[in-house]
C-alpha cells in the first residue's frame, strides 16, 4: 500500500490516509480482502503519530469501507455492486465540485464547462 | 495503546503564575496536558513556552498558582516522579571536561531504567561523536547529546524545549523518527516547543498556543485543520462589503469583487450559508500551520 502523506497542506493527516485508502479501494488496487499494514508498521513507513494511524483506521472502519476479520486483522471489505460504482464516483464528484466553483469564478457556460470536460475526457483516452 | 481518555494528565497547570521582577512570564494559566500524546507548545519568543516547561520540570517554582507534573506538585518532584520525566533543554548545561561517552555513563548512573541498547542506536541514528569533550562539541552535537540524556531513562513525560533548533535537516528529520519510535514503544506524551512549525508539523496531535504569557489555543491539531480555512470569496454582483459581521471571519483582505478571508468554523454549511446570504462564490482551502499560527496567538487573548 502506497501512501503520500504532505504534511503542509493543511489537510489532516488521518483524512488523507483516509481519502488514498478509499481511492485505492474504488481504483482497484486494494482489492476486497486486502490486509491493512499494522498500525505500528504504517506509523514507521510514513513517519506519522501512531495515533493518527488508529484514527484513520477507525473512521474507515465504522464507515464500512474496511472491517475486522477473526478478530484483529483489518481487511477491505468486499462492496456490494451499487456500492462499487459510488465508491468511484465520489473521488470525481469532488473534484468536479471545485472545478465548478473555479468556471463560475472564471464566468465559463457551462455548455463551455461541459464541452472542455468532453474534450479533455478523449484527448487522455 | 493506552486510552487517551482515560489516564489522568500528566501535566497540570492552575492559575500558574511565574513573575521576573515586575513582568509576568505566565499570567494565571490553566492547563491540562492530555496523557499519550505530542503537544506541541507554540509562541512567539517571550511567550513562555520555556518557563512552562522549567515550572512543569521543577527548575523554576511558581510564583504563585500551581503545576502537577505526573500526579505531583512540581516543586516537590522526587526521585519516583523524576526518573519518569525527560527534560532536554534548549542549551543544555554540560559537565564540559567529560567525554559525550562518560557524560552519558555517568547520567545513566542515576536512573535504574536506562537503556542502554536505546543509547547505542540513538548514537548511530544520530550520530553523536562519542569521544569528544563536550566543551569541543558543535552546538549542533551539544543539542544531540542532550536529546540522549532526556530520552534514554525511557520517561513517560518527555519536555522538549526547543530541541532541533541546531539540528541539520537530516538530523531534524531522525529525531522526529526516534521521537515516533518512542511513542510507539512506550507511549508517553511529549510536550514540544519549537519554532520550526514545518518539524512540529509531521508529529504534534495537539496544540498549545500561548502569547505573553496566556494560553490562547488548547485544541486537537486534527480539530484545527478542519476548522480553520481560507476562502476565496468572488462576488457574483460585484459587491462585496469592506467587512464581513461573521464572528468565524477572522482576517480580511480584497475588493469590492473579490477578497480572500481566514476563518475558523467547524460548521460544515458555513461556507453554504455565507455564499447564499452574501451572493459569492466561495473557493475553500485549509490552512497549514505556518497559516495558522498567527491566527491562534492573536485569538481569545481577553477572553482566557
Amino acid at each position: 500500500m502506497l501512501l503520500v502523506i504532505d504534511h503542509h497542506n493543511g489537510v489532516p493527516a488521518y483524512r488523507q490516509i483516509m481519502d488514498q485508502i478509499k481511492l485505492q479501494i474504488a481504483a482497484g488496487v486494494l482489492p476486497a480482502g486486502t490486509e491493512m499494514v499494522s498500525t505500528r508498521s504504517l506509523s514507521a513507513e510514513l513517519s506519522l503519530n501512531p495515533m493518527t494511524i488508529s484514527k484513520a483506521y477507525g473512521l474507515l472502519e465504522r464507515e464500512g469501507v474496511l472491517e475486522r476479520r477473526r478478530g484483529q486483522t483489518l481487511v477491505v471489505r468486499a462492496l456490494a455492486a451499487g456500492e462499487q460504482q459510488s465508491s468511484k464516483l465520489e473521488p470525481l464528484r469532488q473534484h468536479l465540485a471545485s472545478a465548478a466553483v473555479l468556471a463560475r469564478q472564471l464566468g465559463i457556460s457551462r455548455e463551455q464547462a461541459l464541452k472542455l470536460f468532453r474534450e479533455t475526457l478523449s484527448s487522455s483516452q | 495503546m493506552k486510552s487517551a481518555d482515560t489516564a489522568p494528565a500528566p501535566l497540570v497547570a492552575e492559575r500558574l503564575t511565574k513573575t521576573y521582577s515586575d513582568k509576568n512570564a505566565l499570567d494565571g494559566i490553566d492547563l491540562s496536558v492530555p496523557a499519550d500524546h505530542v503537544v506541541g507548545l507554540l509562541g512567539r519568543n517571550g511567550a513562555g513556552k520555556t518557563t512552562l516547561l522549567q515550572l512543569a520540570a521543577g527548575i523554576l517554582l511558581p510564583t504563585s498558582g500551581s503545576c502537577r507534573t505526573l500526579g505531583q506538585r512540581s516543586d516537590l518532584l522526587d526521585t519516583p516522579q523524576l526518573s519518569r520525566l525527560g527534560l532536554v533543554p534548549q542549551e543544555g548545561r554540560f559537565i564540559e571536561w567529560m567525554t559525550a561517552a562518560q557524560h552519558l555513563d555517568f547520567t545513566a548512573s542515576f536512573y535504574p531504567t536506562w537503556d542502554r541498547d536505546l543509547q547505542r542506536r540513538l548514537v548511530g541514528i544520530l550520530e553523536v561523536p562519542l569521544g569528544q569533550k563536550i566543551a569541543h562539541l558543535s552546538t549542533g552535537d551539544r543539542q544531540k547529546v542532550g536529546i540522549l540524556l532526556g530520552v534514554c531513562h525511557r520517561p513517560a513525560l518527555l519536555l522538549l524545549d526547543e530541541p532541533m533548533s541546531s539540528l541539520d535537516p537530516i538530523a531534524r528529520a531522525r529525531m522526529l523518527d526516534v521521537l515516533l519510535e518512542r511513542l510507539r514503544d512506550d507511549g508517553c506524551t511529549v510536550v514540544i516547543s519549537s519554532h520550526i512549525l514545518n518539524d512540529v508539523e509531521k508529529i504534534v496531535d495537539w496544540v498549545v498556543a500561548l502569547d505573553a504569557g496566556r494560553v490562547t489555543e488548547n485544541a486537537p491539531f486534527d480539530e484545527l485543520q478542519e476548522n480553520f480555512a481560507e476562502w476565496t470569496v468572488t462576488s457574483t454582483n460585484g459587491g462585496l462589503p469592506a467587512a464581513f459581521a461573521e464572528p468565524f471571519v477572522l482576517r480580511h483582505q480584497g475588493d469590492a469583487r473579490q477578497a480572500l478571508l481566514r476563518v475558523r468554523t467547524a460548521d460544515p454549511e458555513a461556507a453554504a450559508r455565507f455564499a447564499a446570504a452574501h451572493h459569492v462564490q466561495i473557493s475553500t482551502r485549509p490552512l497549514n500551520l505556518d497559516e495558522m499560527f498567527p491566527l491562534l496567538i492573536a485569538q481569545r487573548r481577553d477572553a482566557q
